[in-house]
């Protein structure tokens, strides 16, 4: 059962790098983000008039997660029903949610690689200082983050079954992870409702924790923890749930697509 | 070159772009997303004059995205749709076609500056003052020539490969950053300045930037104008010698297919 999971996480990842070489695949999944990382930096740098990145480094390279979450993961009904397999998937007798794992897992990992690559461009490019953080518990908080932001990932997956507008609703939903989590900007400094809208998202509560990791003092580091995890649970469950509503829908009129 | 083709085909190509959802999203809801952020990201930063920032460098970004997300894939677009062998053999020449195409879109894509304008006019209450209109006006029509001809550089490069898709994503932000859309270049390190500087966006963009604040110094004006349109005409050139290679290429090998 775990070789198998194992299996069909490195099927899909072979899948998705085929058509790439060794150095472009890297490029696409490390190189473009840490670009994006410095130029939302640079901005910051400029717009806040501050030589003290640290808060845009933490939250950018959490960001970074988003391609691989985001667009990897978001797009996996997408994906099935282009190569044919998804008549197979929703037909089948076995379990659904360690499929959809198993093709979240390489993405996550590379979330993690992009992330903590992300943190040392930081501190190379705009001189973060690590000096003071305790490291194991920066590696705890990407971690949270990451698993956070792949749940995420994976309830937006289920709505590529609802729809055929699958880029349309990532990109829109990356920009908005841009604008509620913190990482560009304050969240103070949203209106109230913006605020509300910014704790229902995942990230934000690991972008705060890891500022506080930096900057003891900025809020309680484990409670912020908890929160960020029990966002992901909360997106995990919804996944299931939304997708077990797709799966009765797709068997009682014979339709694997809702739209 | 015939005028009727090239309407024709700018007249469908605008009708395909705006069916895409991925196009949408460049045409309408990244310039309003991104204006919120760096609107946010810009309103603390003390400079009286940063909507220019946030309104011209919305407006370009979404420019520059539904350039990179369409003009620069359509050949290989209708490579996919079994249509590429179809408009290079018709008598109707190549590369008149893939310029009306061109055309199309970067004209529909000028919509991101108004939607952007009307934004920041609609949520903030903080409309963009044009200093001097007239000057605009040169700066806007350079700057939609600059971005055709960059398009069809690009365009052809991306024909000889069948990794459109990656290299469209790879080229998005690099140049926003290295043109400076949403902060002046200067911010840039000197040795990636002089790089800015060999792009004709950096150029357009300025010029934009300079007669939206006012144009205080004409001579200045139109030497970047001069300089924008020497660099226009030198990528034209390379334009031209590309499309001629790839005739040639084509005709050689008996295939519109790549390696």
């Amino acid at each position: 059962m775990l070789r198998r999971f194992f299996d069909q996480a490195y099927l899909y990842h072979k899948g998705r790098r085929a058509a790439f070489k060794a150095e472009e695949f890297i490029f696409h999944q490390l190189g473009y983000p840490l670009v994006t990382l410095i130029f939302y930096c640079l901005i910051a740098s400029y717009s806040f008039r501050t030589t003290n990145l640290t808060s845009w480094v933490i939250g950018n390279a959490f960001l970074l997660c988003t391609n691989a979450c985001i667009f990897g993961l978001g797009n996996i009904f997408v994906g099935e029903r282009y190569y044919g397999r998804l008549r197979s998937i929703i037909a089948s007798p076995c379990a659904k949610l360690p499929l959809i794992l198993a093709n979240g897992l390489f993405p996550a990992l590379f979330a993690v690689c992009a992330s903590v690559c992300g943190f040392l461009v930081g501190a190379w490019v705009f001189g973060v200082d690590f000096s003071g953080v305790d490291l194991g518990l920066a590696a705890l908080t990407i971690f949270c983050a990451m698993a956070s932001a792949a749940c995420f990932g994976l309830f937006l997956s289920v709505f590529g079954l609802m729809n055929d507008s699958m880029h349309l609703i990532l990109n829109v939903v990356s920009y908005l992870m841009m604008i509620f989590t913190g990482a560009e900007f304050p969240v103070a400094q949203l209106p109230p409702v913006g605020q509300a809208v910014a704790q229902l998202m995942p990230l934000t509560k690991a972008i705060a924790a890891m500022n506080a990791l930096f900057e003891p003092g900025q809020g309680s580091f484990w409670l912020l923890l908890l929160a960020e995890l029990a966002t992901g649970a909360a997106y995990a469950l919804l996944a299931r749930a939304v997708f077990g509503f797709a799966e009765r829908s797709a068997r009682r009129s014979g339709r694997f697509d809702m739209f | 070159m015939s005028l009727a083709v090239l309407l024709a085909t700018m007249r469908v190509q605008m009708k395909q772009s705006f069916a895409r959802p991925m196009f949408r999203f460049c045409l309408i809801a990244n310039p309003i997303l991104n204006t919120v952020l760096l609107y946010e990201m810009y309103r603390g930063s003390g400079e009286e004059s940063f909507m220019a920032y946030v309104v011209l460098g919305a407006g370009l970004m979404g420019l520059w995205s539904c350039i990179c997300f369409s003009s620069a894939g359509d050949i290989n677009r209708e490579r996919y749709s079994g249509t590429l062998a179809l408009i290079f053999v018709a008598p109707a020449s190549f590369p008149t076609i893939i310029l009306g195409k061109i055309i199309g879109n970067t004209l529909l894509s000028l919509l991101t500056l108004g939607i952007s304008l009307v934004t920041a006019a609609v949520l903030f209450r903080t409309p963009l003052m044009l200093e001097s209109p007239l000057y605009f006006l040169f700066a806007l029509l350079a700057a939609v020539a600059a971005f055709v001809v960059i398009s069809s550089v690009v365009a052809c490069l991306l024909t000889l490969s069948r990794k459109t898709e990656l290299y469209m994503n790879c080229i998005e932000i690099p140049i926003i950053l290295l043109c400076g859309f949403v902060f002046p270049v200067s911010v840039l390190p000197a040795a990636v300045r002089a790089v800015s500087y060999a792009l004709s966006p950096t150029y357009a963009v300025e010029l934009l930037r300079m007669s939206v604040w006012g144009v205080e110094e004409p001579a200045a004006f139109w030497q970047k104008l001069g300089i924008l349109l020497g660099l226009t005409a030198l990528y034209a050139v390379l334009s031209a010698l590309l499309y001629r290679r790839i005739d040639r290429r084509v005709r050689v090998a008996a295939t519109l297919e790549v390696a």
